[in-house]
Protein backbone atom coordinates (compact mmCIF):
# COMPACT_ATOMS: atom_id res chain seq x y z
CA UNK A 1 0.00 0.00 0.00
CA UNK A 2 2.71 2.55 0.77
CA UNK A 3 4.40 1.44 -2.70
CA UNK A 4 1.80 2.71 -4.37
CA UNK A 5 0.96 5.74 -2.45
CA UNK A 6 4.41 6.68 -3.41
CA UNK A 7 3.84 5.84 -7.09
CA UNK A 8 0.20 7.35 -6.94
CA UNK A 9 2.17 10.47 -4.67
CA UNK A 10 5.41 11.08 -7.67
CA UNK A 11 4.58 8.55 -10.75
CA UNK A 12 1.11 8.28 -11.63
CA UNK A 13 -0.27 11.42 -11.23
CA UNK A 14 2.87 12.74 -14.03
CA UNK A 15 2.63 9.24 -15.79
CA UNK A 16 -1.09 9.91 -16.13
CA UNK A 17 -1.28 13.64 -17.63
CA UNK A 18 1.62 11.90 -19.82
CA UNK A 19 -0.46 9.58 -21.40
CA UNK A 20 -2.49 12.20 -22.10
CA UNK A 21 -0.19 14.13 -23.99
CA UNK A 22 -0.10 15.48 -27.04
CA UNK A 23 -3.38 15.96 -28.07
CA UNK A 24 -5.24 16.90 -25.02
CA UNK A 25 -7.32 19.05 -26.23
CA UNK A 26 -10.09 20.93 -23.88
CA UNK A 27 -8.57 18.76 -20.93
CA UNK A 28 -6.94 21.64 -19.41
CA UNK A 29 -7.60 24.06 -16.66
CA UNK A 30 -8.82 27.47 -17.46
CA UNK A 31 -5.77 28.99 -18.13
CA UNK A 32 -5.02 27.37 -21.60
CA UNK A 33 -1.85 25.25 -20.12
CA UNK A 34 -1.60 21.98 -19.64
CA UNK A 35 -0.48 22.32 -16.02
CA UNK A 36 1.92 19.05 -16.41
CA UNK A 37 4.01 20.74 -13.66
CA UNK A 38 6.63 18.45 -13.10
CA UNK A 39 7.89 20.02 -9.88
CA UNK A 40 8.59 19.04 -6.02
CA UNK A 41 10.09 21.04 -3.67
CA UNK A 42 11.82 19.54 -0.43
CA UNK A 43 12.52 20.39 3.20
CA UNK A 44 13.55 18.84 5.83
CA UNK A 45 12.15 19.11 9.08
CA UNK A 46 14.07 18.68 12.24
CA UNK A 47 13.49 15.68 12.87
CA UNK A 48 14.73 14.62 9.38
CA UNK A 49 11.31 13.89 7.76
CA UNK A 50 11.28 15.16 4.23
CA UNK A 51 8.94 17.33 3.59
CA UNK A 52 7.67 17.83 -0.79
CA UNK A 53 5.16 20.20 -1.79
CA UNK A 54 3.96 19.75 -5.27
CA UNK A 55 1.10 21.25 -7.99
CA UNK A 56 -1.43 19.07 -9.31
CA UNK A 57 -3.43 19.43 -12.03
CA UNK A 58 -5.51 22.15 -9.80
CA UNK A 59 -4.41 21.83 -6.17
CA UNK A 60 -1.11 22.03 -4.04
CA UNK A 61 -0.49 19.08 -1.97
CA UNK A 62 1.94 18.11 0.64
CA UNK A 63 3.87 14.83 1.95
CA UNK A 64 6.12 13.22 4.05
CA UNK A 65 8.92 10.92 3.75
CA UNK A 66 10.66 9.21 6.73
CA UNK A 67 12.60 7.08 4.98
CA UNK A 68 14.60 10.04 2.27
CA UNK A 69 11.77 9.56 -0.23
CA UNK A 70 11.38 5.64 -0.59
CA UNK A 71 8.06 6.31 0.43
CA UNK A 72 5.37 8.76 0.79
CA UNK A 73 2.35 9.50 3.16
CA UNK A 74 -1.12 9.93 1.21
CA UNK A 75 -0.70 13.56 -0.10
CA UNK A 76 -2.82 16.03 1.74
CA UNK A 77 -4.36 19.48 0.26
CA UNK A 78 -3.56 22.46 1.13
CA UNK A 79 -5.97 23.97 -1.24
CA UNK A 80 -9.64 23.10 -0.17
CA UNK A 81 -10.79 24.00 -3.34
CA UNK A 82 -9.69 23.81 -7.08
CA UNK A 83 -6.66 26.54 -8.16
CA UNK A 84 -5.64 28.27 -11.60
CA UNK A 85 -1.88 27.22 -10.55
CA UNK A 86 0.58 29.72 -11.83
CA UNK A 87 2.54 26.96 -14.14
CA UNK A 88 5.45 29.74 -14.86
CA UNK A 89 8.66 27.57 -15.60
CA UNK A 90 10.06 28.94 -12.71
CA UNK A 91 7.16 29.24 -10.17
CA UNK A 92 6.12 26.64 -7.42
CA UNK A 93 5.50 26.06 -4.46
CA UNK A 94 7.30 26.92 -1.62
CA UNK A 95 7.61 24.86 2.16
CA UNK A 96 9.20 25.79 4.86
CA UNK A 97 9.62 23.85 8.66
CA UNK A 98 10.43 25.50 11.53
CA UNK A 99 11.73 24.96 14.40
CA UNK A 100 8.44 23.33 15.89
CA UNK A 101 8.05 21.02 12.99
CA UNK A 102 5.18 23.82 11.79
CA UNK A 103 5.00 23.68 7.93
CA UNK A 104 4.43 26.72 5.75
CA UNK A 105 3.68 26.51 2.78
CA UNK A 106 2.80 29.34 0.00
CA UNK A 107 1.83 29.34 -3.76
CA UNK A 108 0.72 31.22 -6.31
CA UNK A 109 -1.78 31.73 -8.67
CA UNK A 110 -3.00 33.02 -11.60
CA UNK A 111 -6.08 35.50 -11.63
CA UNK A 112 -6.70 36.48 -15.09
CA UNK A 113 -5.60 35.22 -18.75
CA UNK A 114 -2.59 38.58 -18.31
CA UNK A 115 -0.66 36.56 -15.74
CA UNK A 116 -1.03 38.96 -13.23
CA UNK A 117 -0.78 36.31 -10.13
CA UNK A 118 -1.91 35.86 -6.09
CA UNK A 119 0.24 34.67 -4.11
CA UNK A 120 -1.50 32.38 -0.66
CA UNK A 121 0.44 31.08 2.25
CA UNK A 122 -1.01 28.58 5.14
CA UNK A 123 0.57 26.49 7.81
CA UNK A 124 -0.49 23.43 9.43
CA UNK A 125 0.36 23.07 13.04
CA UNK A 126 -0.19 19.60 13.20
CA UNK A 127 2.61 17.64 11.40
CA UNK A 128 0.97 18.42 8.41
CA UNK A 129 -2.78 16.68 8.66
CA UNK A 130 -4.22 19.57 8.63
CA UNK A 131 -3.70 23.13 6.81
CA UNK A 132 -5.21 26.54 7.63
CA UNK A 133 -7.67 28.03 5.50
CA UNK A 134 -4.70 30.19 2.66
CA UNK A 135 -5.02 34.05 2.54
CA UNK A 136 -3.34 35.97 0.27
CA UNK A 137 0.22 37.36 1.39
CA UNK A 138 -0.67 40.54 0.55
CA UNK A 139 -3.60 43.35 0.75
CA UNK A 140 -2.71 44.58 -2.69
CA UNK A 141 -4.58 42.53 -5.18
CA UNK A 142 -2.48 43.54 -8.06
CA UNK A 143 0.09 40.59 -8.93
CA UNK A 144 2.16 38.74 -7.21
CA UNK A 145 4.47 35.89 -8.35
CA UNK A 146 7.51 33.62 -7.62
CA UNK A 147 7.60 33.86 -3.85
CA UNK A 148 10.16 32.41 -2.10
CA UNK A 149 10.06 31.95 1.47
CA UNK A 150 12.56 31.21 3.93
CA UNK A 151 13.64 31.29 7.94
CA UNK A 152 16.41 32.71 9.84
CA UNK A 153 18.63 31.54 12.46
CA UNK A 154 16.42 33.27 14.81
CA UNK A 155 13.37 31.46 12.79
CA UNK A 156 12.06 34.36 11.76
CA UNK A 157 10.11 33.76 8.37
CA UNK A 158 10.59 35.76 5.55
CA UNK A 159 9.04 35.75 2.28
CA UNK A 160 10.11 37.72 -1.04
CA UNK A 161 7.86 38.03 -4.47
CA UNK A 162 7.60 39.75 -7.66
CA UNK A 163 4.91 42.51 -7.14
CA UNK A 164 3.48 44.87 -9.78
CA UNK A 165 1.24 46.80 -7.75
CA UNK A 166 3.36 49.55 -8.29
CA UNK A 167 2.98 49.44 -12.27
CA UNK A 168 -0.86 50.54 -12.04
CA UNK A 169 0.00 54.45 -10.32
CA UNK A 170 3.19 54.99 -12.70
CA UNK A 171 0.72 54.25 -15.55
CA UNK A 172 -1.80 56.72 -14.09
CA UNK A 173 0.98 59.14 -13.48
CA UNK A 174 1.80 59.08 -17.35
CA UNK A 175 4.85 57.19 -16.51
CA UNK A 176 5.94 53.73 -17.94
CA UNK A 177 6.76 51.13 -15.82
CA UNK A 178 9.46 47.91 -16.69
CA UNK A 179 8.69 44.76 -15.05
CA UNK A 180 7.99 44.46 -11.38
CA UNK A 181 8.64 45.49 -7.85
CA UNK A 182 10.77 43.08 -5.39
CA UNK A 183 8.48 43.16 -2.41
CA UNK A 184 8.70 41.39 0.77
CA UNK A 185 7.40 40.73 4.38
CA UNK A 186 7.98 39.13 7.52
CA UNK A 187 5.80 36.97 9.98
CA UNK A 188 6.06 37.74 13.52
CA UNK A 189 3.88 34.77 14.41
CA UNK A 190 5.77 32.07 13.09
CA UNK A 191 3.60 31.91 9.86
CA UNK A 192 0.32 32.33 11.25
CA UNK A 193 0.08 36.09 9.86
CA UNK A 194 2.85 37.99 7.52
CA UNK A 195 3.54 41.84 8.53
CA UNK A 196 2.90 44.57 6.20
CA UNK A 197 4.34 44.40 3.11
CA UNK A 198 7.26 46.90 1.70
CA UNK A 199 8.99 47.41 -1.39
CA UNK A 200 12.62 46.52 -1.74
CA UNK A 201 13.15 47.77 -5.15
CA UNK A 202 10.99 48.60 -8.28
CA UNK A 203 11.68 47.64 -11.84
CA UNK A 204 12.90 44.02 -11.54
CA UNK A 205 12.52 41.29 -14.19
CA UNK A 206 8.76 39.95 -13.94
CA UNK A 207 9.28 36.35 -14.78
CA UNK A 208 12.31 34.81 -13.24
CA UNK A 209 12.54 32.89 -9.39
CA UNK A 210 14.47 34.72 -6.76
CA UNK A 211 16.88 33.73 -4.82
CA UNK A 212 16.73 34.33 -1.32
CA UNK A 213 19.55 33.09 1.49
CA UNK A 214 20.62 35.17 4.66
CA UNK A 215 23.54 37.15 5.58
CA UNK A 216 22.75 36.94 9.51
CA UNK A 217 19.50 36.99 11.61
CA UNK A 218 16.80 39.69 10.11
CA UNK A 219 19.35 40.13 7.40
CA UNK A 220 18.16 38.66 4.47
CA UNK A 221 20.23 38.75 0.51
CA UNK A 222 17.90 38.40 -2.67
CA UNK A 223 19.28 37.68 -5.69
CA UNK A 224 17.45 38.54 -8.43
CA UNK A 225 17.25 39.03 -11.86
CA UNK A 226 16.57 43.22 -12.46
CA UNK A 227 15.68 45.32 -15.46
CA UNK A 228 18.32 47.78 -16.33
CA UNK A 229 18.36 50.94 -18.43
CA UNK A 230 17.74 49.94 -22.20
CA UNK A 231 15.77 46.60 -20.41
CA UNK A 232 18.58 45.00 -19.80
CA UNK A 233 18.11 42.23 -17.93
CA UNK A 234 21.54 41.32 -15.85
CA UNK A 235 21.17 40.16 -12.30
CA UNK A 236 21.44 42.48 -9.36
CA UNK A 237 21.90 41.90 -5.22
CA UNK A 238 20.20 43.24 -2.12
CA UNK A 239 21.65 42.18 1.28
CA UNK A 240 19.11 43.88 4.05
CA UNK A 241 20.77 45.91 7.04
CA UNK A 242 18.08 45.43 8.95
CA UNK A 243 15.04 43.67 8.44
CA UNK A 244 13.25 46.24 7.09
CA UNK A 245 15.81 48.39 5.36
CA UNK A 246 17.14 46.99 2.17
CA UNK A 247 20.75 47.65 1.50
CA UNK A 248 22.28 49.01 -1.89
CA UNK A 249 21.77 47.33 -4.50
CA UNK A 250 24.86 45.86 -6.35
CA UNK A 251 24.86 44.27 -10.12
CA UNK A 252 26.42 40.78 -10.17
CA UNK A 253 27.90 40.91 -13.67
CA UNK A 254 27.25 42.79 -16.74
CA UNK A 255 26.13 40.37 -18.88
CA UNK A 256 24.59 43.07 -21.35
CA UNK A 257 21.02 40.93 -21.61
CA UNK A 258 19.18 43.37 -23.76
CA UNK A 259 15.46 41.35 -23.99
CA UNK A 260 11.65 42.61 -24.28
CA UNK A 261 11.21 39.48 -22.94
CA UNK A 262 10.71 37.35 -20.62
CA UNK A 263 13.98 34.89 -19.89
CA UNK A 264 11.64 32.70 -17.51
CA UNK A 265 15.25 31.79 -16.19
CA UNK A 266 16.11 33.31 -11.80
CA UNK A 267 19.24 32.95 -10.35
CA UNK A 268 20.87 30.81 -7.14
CA UNK A 269 22.41 32.58 -3.95
CA UNK A 270 23.94 30.96 -0.84
CA UNK A 271 26.27 32.32 1.54
CA UNK A 272 28.94 30.23 3.14
CA UNK A 273 29.49 30.73 6.69
CA UNK A 274 32.51 33.27 6.06
CA UNK A 275 30.28 35.65 5.05
CA UNK A 276 31.22 34.80 1.25
CA UNK A 277 28.56 34.97 -1.39
CA UNK A 278 27.95 32.74 -4.52
CA UNK A 279 25.63 33.45 -7.52
CA UNK A 280 25.18 31.65 -10.33
CA UNK A 281 22.23 32.41 -13.13
CA UNK A 282 21.39 32.04 -16.88
CA UNK A 283 21.86 34.68 -19.21
CA UNK A 284 22.42 35.21 -22.90
CA UNK A 285 23.63 38.83 -23.09
CA UNK A 286 26.21 40.15 -25.42
CA UNK A 287 28.88 39.92 -23.02
CA UNK A 288 28.42 35.98 -22.22
CA UNK A 289 25.98 33.05 -23.09
CA UNK A 290 25.08 30.54 -21.03
CA UNK A 291 25.87 29.65 -17.24
CA UNK A 292 27.93 31.04 -14.95
CA UNK A 293 29.16 31.38 -11.14
CA UNK A 294 30.89 33.99 -9.56
CA UNK A 295 31.73 34.48 -5.76
CA UNK A 296 32.52 37.21 -3.93
CA UNK A 297 33.64 37.79 -0.36
CA UNK A 298 31.13 39.90 1.58
CA UNK A 299 27.86 41.69 0.76
CA UNK A 300 29.95 44.36 -0.48
CA UNK A 301 33.19 43.08 -2.11
CA UNK A 302 32.59 43.12 -6.42
CA UNK A 303 31.99 39.61 -7.91
CA UNK A 304 34.63 37.65 -9.03
CA UNK A 305 34.44 37.28 -13.07
CA UNK A 306 32.02 34.93 -14.23
CA UNK A 307 32.99 31.34 -14.71
CA UNK A 308 30.98 29.53 -17.27
CA UNK A 309 29.52 26.18 -16.26
CA UNK A 310 29.34 24.04 -18.77
CA UNK A 311 29.00 24.98 -23.05
CA UNK A 312 26.04 27.53 -24.08
CA UNK A 313 25.71 24.25 -26.81
CA UNK A 314 24.30 22.08 -23.44
CA UNK A 315 21.60 24.49 -22.97
CA UNK A 316 23.42 24.28 -19.43
CA UNK A 317 20.20 25.68 -16.81
CA UNK A 318 18.67 25.92 -13.73
CA UNK A 319 21.26 26.61 -11.13
CA UNK A 320 21.00 25.30 -7.35
CA UNK A 321 23.95 26.30 -4.81
CA UNK A 322 23.73 25.42 -1.39
CA UNK A 323 26.09 25.54 1.06
CA UNK A 324 26.45 23.33 4.24
CA UNK A 325 29.42 23.99 7.16
CA UNK A 326 32.23 24.89 4.41
CA UNK A 327 31.27 22.66 1.86
CA UNK A 328 29.27 24.40 -1.00
CA UNK A 329 27.64 22.53 -3.70
CA UNK A 330 26.43 23.24 -6.94
CA UNK A 331 24.25 21.45 -9.44
CA UNK A 332 22.26 22.45 -12.87
CA UNK A 333 21.12 20.19 -15.98
CA UNK A 334 21.62 20.21 -19.11
CA UNK A 335 21.20 18.42 -22.28
CA UNK A 336 23.63 16.41 -24.58
CA UNK A 337 21.19 16.12 -27.57
CA UNK A 338 19.87 12.51 -25.58
CA UNK A 339 19.98 12.71 -21.97
CA UNK A 340 19.26 15.44 -19.65
CA UNK A 341 22.12 15.55 -16.86
CA UNK A 342 22.34 16.88 -13.82
CA UNK A 343 26.36 18.20 -13.54
CA UNK A 344 27.61 18.78 -10.02
CA UNK A 345 30.55 20.40 -8.27
CA UNK A 346 31.93 21.25 -5.06
CA UNK A 347 34.17 23.37 -3.14
CA UNK A 348 35.84 23.15 0.32
CA UNK A 349 37.55 26.69 -0.03
CA UNK A 350 34.60 29.08 -0.43
CA UNK A 351 34.30 28.81 -3.84
CA UNK A 352 37.40 29.62 -5.18
CA UNK A 353 38.03 25.63 -6.61
CA UNK A 354 36.06 23.42 -7.44
CA UNK A 355 35.80 19.92 -8.18
CA UNK A 356 35.27 18.82 -11.61
CA UNK A 357 31.81 18.49 -12.79
CA UNK A 358 30.23 14.77 -12.81
CA UNK A 359 27.27 13.67 -13.37
CA UNK A 360 24.54 12.41 -10.65
CA UNK A 361 21.48 11.82 -12.30
CA UNK A 362 19.83 12.29 -15.71
CA UNK A 363 16.70 11.36 -17.57
CA UNK A 364 15.88 10.80 -21.01
CA UNK A 365 12.13 12.89 -21.30
CA UNK A 366 11.00 16.44 -19.17
CA UNK A 367 12.33 17.28 -16.01
CA UNK A 368 12.01 20.03 -12.97
CA UNK A 369 14.68 22.07 -12.11
CA UNK A 370 17.28 20.15 -10.12
CA UNK A 371 17.14 21.44 -6.38
CA UNK A 372 19.07 20.93 -3.68
CA UNK A 373 18.00 20.52 0.04
CA UNK A 374 20.07 20.24 3.29
CA UNK A 375 19.48 17.68 6.60
CA UNK A 376 21.59 18.44 8.75
CA UNK A 377 25.34 17.21 7.33
CA UNK A 378 23.48 15.75 4.64
CA UNK A 379 23.19 17.05 0.93
CA UNK A 380 20.24 15.64 -1.28
CA UNK A 381 19.47 16.72 -5.25
CA UNK A 382 15.82 16.84 -5.28
CA UNK A 383 14.61 16.00 -8.27
CA UNK A 384 11.38 15.29 -10.31
CA UNK A 385 11.60 13.51 -14.08
CA UNK A 386 8.54 12.43 -16.12
CA UNK A 387 9.85 8.70 -16.89
CA UNK A 388 11.54 8.17 -12.98
CA UNK A 389 9.36 10.56 -10.60
CA UNK A 390 10.80 12.02 -7.63
CA UNK A 391 14.44 11.06 -6.36
CA UNK A 392 16.55 11.93 -3.62
CA UNK A 393 20.04 11.36 -4.30
CA UNK A 394 23.09 11.72 -1.24
CA UNK A 395 25.72 13.98 -2.47
CA UNK A 396 29.11 12.89 -1.11
CA UNK A 397 31.16 16.18 0.63
CA UNK A 398 33.72 15.20 -1.49
CA UNK A 399 33.29 13.85 -5.37
CA UNK B 1 -9.43 -1.80 -15.12
CA UNK B 2 -7.30 -1.52 -18.10
CA UNK B 3 -10.23 -1.67 -20.15
CA UNK B 4 -12.20 0.74 -18.18
CA UNK B 5 -9.19 3.12 -18.40
CA UNK B 6 -9.43 2.87 -22.09
CA UNK B 7 -13.38 3.49 -22.61
CA UNK B 8 -12.42 6.44 -20.14
CA UNK B 9 -9.54 7.56 -22.19
CA UNK B 10 -11.82 7.16 -25.60
CA UNK B 11 -14.98 9.09 -23.74
CA UNK B 12 -12.45 11.68 -23.52
CA UNK B 13 -11.27 11.76 -27.42
CA UNK B 14 -14.91 11.00 -28.36
CA UNK B 15 -15.49 14.42 -26.27
CA UNK B 16 -12.56 16.32 -27.53
CA UNK B 17 -13.14 15.33 -31.17
CA UNK B 18 -16.91 16.32 -30.24
CA UNK B 19 -16.17 19.67 -29.01
CA UNK B 20 -13.78 20.05 -31.67
CA UNK B 21 -16.57 19.76 -34.23
CA UNK B 22 -19.14 21.62 -32.52
CA UNK B 23 -16.94 24.73 -31.64
CA UNK B 24 -17.50 28.00 -33.39
CA UNK B 25 -15.33 27.63 -36.73
CA UNK B 26 -11.82 29.40 -36.45
CA UNK B 27 -8.12 29.30 -37.66
CA UNK B 28 -6.89 25.17 -38.19
CA UNK B 29 -5.06 24.07 -34.91
CA UNK B 30 -1.50 24.39 -35.15
CA UNK B 31 0.39 21.12 -35.99
CA UNK B 32 2.21 19.18 -33.33
CA UNK B 33 5.55 20.03 -32.92
CA UNK B 34 7.62 16.55 -31.30
CA UNK B 35 11.16 15.21 -31.94
CA UNK B 36 11.47 14.58 -35.24
CA UNK B 37 9.35 17.52 -36.58
CA UNK B 38 12.14 20.56 -37.15
CA UNK B 39 13.54 17.94 -40.29
CA UNK B 40 10.17 17.27 -41.23
CA UNK B 41 9.53 20.84 -41.34
CA UNK B 42 13.25 21.77 -43.44
CA UNK B 43 12.52 18.93 -45.47
CA UNK B 44 8.84 20.03 -46.82
CA UNK B 45 10.35 23.48 -47.12
CA UNK B 46 13.97 22.65 -48.98
CA UNK B 47 14.88 24.81 -51.39
CA UNK B 48 12.05 27.40 -50.85
CA UNK B 49 13.15 30.28 -48.66
CA UNK B 50 11.12 30.12 -45.53
CA UNK B 51 10.72 32.18 -42.54
CA UNK B 52 9.58 30.60 -39.46
CA UNK B 53 8.77 32.76 -36.43
CA UNK B 54 8.57 31.47 -33.03
CA UNK B 55 6.44 32.63 -30.74
CA UNK B 56 4.40 32.33 -27.32
CA UNK B 57 0.87 32.43 -26.04
CA UNK B 58 2.60 33.08 -22.43
CA UNK B 59 4.90 35.75 -24.23
CA UNK B 60 3.72 39.30 -24.04
CA UNK B 61 6.10 40.87 -26.69
CA UNK B 62 4.84 37.84 -29.01
CA UNK B 63 1.55 39.15 -28.80
CA UNK B 64 2.67 42.21 -29.71
CA UNK B 65 4.58 41.55 -32.33
CA UNK B 66 2.52 39.04 -33.89
CA UNK B 67 -0.08 41.60 -36.01
CA UNK B 68 2.93 42.90 -37.77
CA UNK B 69 3.77 39.56 -38.93
CA UNK B 70 -0.15 39.45 -40.22
CA UNK B 71 0.23 42.67 -42.16
CA UNK B 72 3.84 41.59 -43.57
CA UNK B 73 2.08 38.27 -45.10
CA UNK B 74 -0.44 40.59 -46.64
CA UNK B 75 2.27 42.66 -48.14
CA UNK B 76 4.67 40.07 -49.39
CA UNK B 77 3.62 37.45 -52.02
CA UNK B 78 6.74 36.16 -51.09
CA UNK B 79 6.88 35.35 -47.95
CA UNK B 80 6.46 31.64 -46.92
CA UNK B 81 6.12 32.00 -43.20
CA UNK B 82 6.31 29.02 -40.84
CA UNK B 83 4.73 30.02 -37.26
CA UNK B 84 6.01 27.65 -34.63
CA UNK B 85 4.68 28.19 -30.81
CA UNK B 86 7.54 27.58 -28.32
CA UNK B 87 5.80 28.38 -24.82
CA UNK B 88 7.41 26.68 -22.26
CA UNK B 89 4.41 24.56 -21.48
CA UNK B 90 1.84 23.59 -24.15
CA UNK B 91 -0.69 25.91 -24.43
CA UNK B 92 -4.16 24.69 -25.99
CA UNK B 93 -4.18 24.35 -29.87
CA UNK B 94 -7.32 26.13 -30.17
CA UNK B 95 -6.53 29.57 -28.14
CA UNK B 96 -3.21 29.45 -30.09
CA UNK B 97 -4.90 29.14 -33.36
CA UNK B 98 -7.58 31.94 -32.58
CA UNK B 99 -4.55 33.99 -31.25
CA UNK B 100 -3.15 33.69 -35.30
CA UNK B 101 -6.46 34.21 -36.41
CA UNK B 102 -6.97 37.54 -34.97
CA UNK B 103 -3.34 38.79 -35.98
CA UNK B 104 -4.20 38.02 -39.75
CA UNK B 105 -2.07 35.02 -39.88
CA UNK B 106 -4.92 31.86 -39.52
CA UNK B 107 -3.93 30.88 -43.08
CA UNK B 108 -0.42 30.45 -42.58
CA UNK B 109 1.43 27.03 -41.39
CA UNK B 110 1.21 26.39 -38.22
CA UNK B 111 2.95 24.31 -35.06
CA UNK B 112 2.93 24.14 -31.67
CA UNK B 113 5.29 22.56 -28.97
CA UNK B 114 3.28 19.70 -27.64
CA UNK B 115 6.05 17.71 -26.13
CA UNK B 116 7.11 18.84 -22.53
CA UNK B 117 10.74 17.40 -23.35
CA UNK B 118 10.91 21.01 -24.53
CA UNK B 119 15.12 20.72 -24.50
CA UNK B 120 15.07 18.03 -27.12
CA UNK B 121 12.76 20.09 -29.27
CA UNK B 122 15.09 23.46 -28.95
CA UNK B 123 18.01 21.21 -29.40
CA UNK B 124 16.87 19.68 -33.14
CA UNK B 125 16.31 23.56 -33.73
CA UNK B 126 19.63 25.16 -32.43
CA UNK B 127 21.62 23.53 -29.89
CA UNK B 128 22.55 27.11 -28.37
CA UNK B 129 18.62 28.11 -28.06
CA UNK B 130 17.66 28.51 -24.36
CA UNK B 131 13.93 28.97 -25.20
CA UNK B 132 13.85 32.86 -25.24
CA UNK B 133 10.92 33.87 -27.30
CA UNK B 134 10.22 35.72 -29.87
CA UNK B 135 13.07 34.43 -32.45
CA UNK B 136 12.58 34.24 -36.24
CA UNK B 137 14.58 31.94 -38.43
CA UNK B 138 15.23 32.80 -41.74
CA UNK B 139 15.72 30.08 -44.05
CA UNK B 140 17.18 30.48 -47.30
CA UNK B 141 17.42 28.50 -50.71
CA UNK B 142 20.74 26.64 -49.52
CA UNK B 143 19.79 26.00 -46.16
CA UNK B 144 21.53 29.28 -44.58
CA UNK B 145 20.06 30.52 -41.16
CA UNK B 146 19.63 34.26 -40.42
CA UNK B 147 18.53 33.85 -36.90
CA UNK B 148 16.89 37.16 -35.80
CA UNK B 149 16.43 37.18 -31.37
CA UNK B 150 13.95 38.89 -30.11
CA UNK B 151 11.06 41.46 -31.80
CA UNK B 152 11.79 41.36 -35.33
CA UNK B 153 12.77 44.29 -37.08
CA UNK B 154 10.62 43.90 -40.35
CA UNK B 155 12.67 45.95 -42.15
CA UNK B 156 15.49 42.86 -42.03
CA UNK B 157 12.94 40.68 -43.46
CA UNK B 158 11.82 42.80 -46.25
CA UNK B 159 15.55 43.35 -47.51
CA UNK B 160 16.25 39.08 -46.56
CA UNK B 161 12.80 38.68 -48.91
CA UNK B 162 14.56 40.76 -51.18
CA UNK B 163 18.15 39.58 -51.66
CA UNK B 164 16.48 36.57 -51.89
CA UNK B 165 13.98 37.40 -55.54
CA UNK B 166 17.35 38.98 -56.02
CA UNK B 167 19.41 35.69 -56.08
CA UNK B 168 16.05 33.80 -57.47
CA UNK B 169 14.49 35.64 -60.30
CA UNK B 170 10.47 35.36 -60.18
CA UNK B 171 10.23 33.73 -63.60
CA UNK B 172 12.96 30.98 -62.19
CA UNK B 173 10.66 29.49 -59.77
Amino acid sequence: MRRLTLLTFASLTLAGLAAAQPHQHGMDGAMGGTHETLSATPAFAPDGTLWLAQTEADRVVVAKSTDLGKTFSPPVSVTPGPINVDWGPDSRPQIAVDRDGHLIVTYAVFQDKRFNGRVYYTRSTDGGLSFAPPRPITADSTSQRFQATAIDSDGRLFAAWLDKRNVGSAVAAGRSYSGAALAYAWSNDDGATFADTRIAIDNTCECCRLAVAFAGPGRPAVLFRNVFTGSVRDHALVTFKDPTTPGPMHRVSVDDWKIEACPHQGPSLAIAPDGSYHAAWFTDGTARQGLFYARADNADAPFSAPRALSSPDHQPARPYLLANGKALHLVWKEFDGDRTRIQWEVSHDGGRSWSTARTIADTADASDHPLLVADKDHIYLSWVTKNEGYRLIPLETSP
Amino acid sequence: MRAAILSAVLAGVIGVVGLATLGTAHARDPLPFERGSWSKLRMAHAEQPTVVHFWGLTCGPCLVELPNWGKLLAERKDLHLVLLAADPLPQQPEQLAATLDRAGLGSAESWAFTDRFYERLRYEIDPAWAGELPRTEMIARDGTVTVLRGVADLAKVRAWLDAQAASHPPAMR
